[in-house]
């Protein structure tokens, strides 16, 4: 009766040890992820409001941003430049990063695969400030000589083509939104690749040899063939990676270093993220409502990327 | 001239990485893979060379110094050294409970079908522009983490919503889902024979999961690790809540701080106006960059070896 008893009260303890444990983990799950939606809240509760205050949604995707005595203004040069280095730098990102993938999951055993993952695995962990430095850099070393060897005489070549041409090509400044897409895609890159190697060599073996029996050559089996079979995962690690790069602030800071103007790309260029940074830390109400009304802008775009990549996934 | 030869050569080094891959697969993706190389070895050559002058006047002493007064020319990067090792401290300490939570919830609590729908949520908190948490650390969780304190401890220990603790707790709630994704990872890797063996000698559900996450050491370690390098590196939300205290050495996580990303990130604007800024900012990056590789190198070492 008692060693019943006994064995009955452990059983009772272990399962409320089992329950108040795992009670906890589910919590400490919870918490995770309960921030992501205070935040989206806050963003959009604000946000929307703000852009209401500051004119309505299109005079705010628009017009220029407001200064510290308007009533009214928008974002209109930085989702411009948001759009057009995001552009770049996924493009670039995604042509580097996809062979990039496929050599470190196709030929893992080579040494010098090995050597690469290794670094991609460090470039994707890189800081992303030290990115941007890093283009800074060699923006300064390359700019003068860029300029007087190449782009001088490429925009004297193609001034016939018009004006609308020099908003593109023409002499760079020190700023401009080609040293903050360079910057955008090396941090793309480690993204895209490391996806894409994943989706390679979960290909099972017998796939490989039939698509090398009926490819023929190493580019058809790889490119062709097998592209079929990790399609979905590239395109998603594709999309992923340009949610992630649309939203990056520290690698523009010395980049693109931000404008509040329509201006040429050759020449610094604003980006969302960046004005966010910049009107959040003023004392200028306006300006913090307009930085909550490009954070639910920004957030809007990041959120329909990563809603595609999911569902096509 | 060096950097536009490096500029310039890039154009035709792509171009003839691609046209290998239609001759000679094997040399053309040979040759993606050294572009990743080399810009990483150039990346740290060129950190080198900008930060040359300040190690040449001060030597190892940049990163031993706490005073940073640009109008005497003196760069010390230890407050912010101190800073990054506090901030990342409080963030790894909230995070990797919240990480083992993350993939014990995902693995063993939730009903199959809203696993998914839990992982997309933890990846989108991955996904979020850090200048958004920024955002809202600015304007949300200090004010609130500052009256929480003060109301717990009873006096006013945080004199300023803006500290190394609301930059520390900002940094767990970015930095759990890269944790949680290698646990993940791990604990869907446990032989089904293992777990059987666990069930069968009488376990409950909790002690199968504790066996398991000792199973996944290693995995849990080198998300440590990944998460750590997340953590130092982190600019712009960091900056955005620590307080960007230059002036005064401190290890008071409740005071405002600095680290060392957002030091760069705060002082390189200025850096043109002053002689040796700009070195001591490329020496601070160095510094990072060694960190990032040093704690990736043990990350990934200690993953493979316990790969299962």
């Amino acid at each position: 009766m008692t060693a019943e008893r006994k064995v009955e009260d452990i059983t009772a303890k272990r399962m409320l040890i089992n329950w108040l444990g795992l009670g906890l983990f589910a919590l400490l799950g919870v918490a995770a992820v309960v921030p992501l939606f205070l935040i989206i809240g806050d963003v959009y509760i604000k946000g929307i409001d703000a852009i209401n205050r500051l004119g309505g949604l299109w005079h705010f995707l628009t017009e220029l941003p407001p200064t510290p005595v308007d009533e009214r203004g928008g974002i209109g040069p930085m989702l411009v430049g948001t759009l057009y280095m995001t552009a770049l730098g996924a493009l670039f990102g995604i042509a580097v990063g996809f062979p990039l993938g496929v050599y470190i999951g196709e030929m893992r055993r080579e040494k010098f695969a090995n050597v690469a993952r290794a670094g991609v695995n460090i470039l994707v962990e890189f800081p992303t400030i030290v990115v941007g430095l890093f283009v800074y850099a060699v923006m300064s070393l390359a700019k003068e000589d860029l300029n007087k060897y190449l782009l001088d005489p490429l925009s004297k070549a193609l001034s016939p083509l018009g004006g609308w041409i020099t908003q593109f090509i023409g002499p760079l400044d020190g700023f401009n939104a080609y040293a903050g897409a360079a910057a955008l895609s090396i941090i793309m890159i480690p993204y895209v690749a490391l996806i894409t190697a994943s989706a390679y060599a979960s290909i099972e073996q017998p796939l490989r040899e039939a698509a090398y029996a009926i490819g023929g050559r190493d580019f058809n089996a790889l490119f062709v063939v097998l592209r079929k079979a990790v399609s979905r995962a590239v395109v998603t690690a594709a999309l992923l990676g340009t949610a992630k790069i649309a939203g990056e602030t520290a690698p523009l800071l010395f980049t693109a270093f931000g404008n509040t103007y329509y201006a040429p790309f050759t020449g610094p260029t604003g980006a969302v993220s960046l004005w966010i940074w910049y009107a959040a830390q003023t004392p200028y109400d306006v300006l913090i409502a307009s930085a909550y009304g490009a954070a639910a802008v920004l957030l809007t775009i990041i959120l329909i990327i990563f809603i595609v990549a999911r569902i096509r996934g | 001239m060096l950097g536009f030869l490096l500029v310039v050569l890039l154009i035709p080094y792509l171009i003839a990485a691609y046209g290998l891959l239609f001759v000679k697969l094997r040399w053309g993706l040979r040759l993606f893979g050294a572009f990743i190389v080399a810009t990483i070895g150039l990346l740290t050559a060129m950190f080198l060379v900008e930060a040359y002058p300040i190690i040449a006047r001060d030597g190892v002493a940049v990163f031993l110094q706490t005073r940073w007064d640009p109008v005497r020319e003196s760069y010390g990067v230890l407050q912010a050294l101190a800073g990054t090792v506090l901030t990342s401290a409080v963030a790894m300490a909230l995070a990797m409970p919240m990480a083992l939570g993350v993939a014990v919830t995902i693995n063993e609590i939730l009903p199959a079908r809203w696993r998914g729908v839990f992982g997309s949520l933890v990846d989108l908190t991955a996904t979020m522009p850090t200048v958004i948490y920024g955002l809202w650390g600015l304007f949300v969780l200090g004010p609130t983490l500052q009256s929480l304190v003060n109301a717990l401890a009873g006096s006013t220990v945080m004199t300023t919503p803006y500290t190394l603790f609301t930059a520390g707790v900002l940094l767990a709630i970015m930095i759990t889902p890269y944790a949680a994704a290698v646990i993940r990872e791990g604990y869907s890797l446990v032989p089904k024979p293992v777990e059987e063996a666990i069930y069968a000698i009488g376990a409950t559900r909790f002690e199968a999961v504790l066996i398991k996450l000792r199973y996944v050491r290693n995995y849990i370690i080198g998300g440590f690790f990944l998460a750590l390098g997340r953590a130092m590196g982190e600019t712009v939300a960091v900056a955005m809540v620590v307080g960007g205290n230059f002036a005064k050495f401190t290890t008071n996580i409740f005071e405002s701080g600095i680290t060392i990303s957002s030091l760069i990130a705060l002082q390189f604007p200025n850096a043109a106006s002053y002689q040796y800024m700009a070195p001591a900012l490329f020496a601070a990056a160095l510094l990072l960059t060694l960190f990032g590789l040093a704690i990736n190198a043990v990350a990934i070492y200690i993953i493979q070896r316990g790969q299962i």
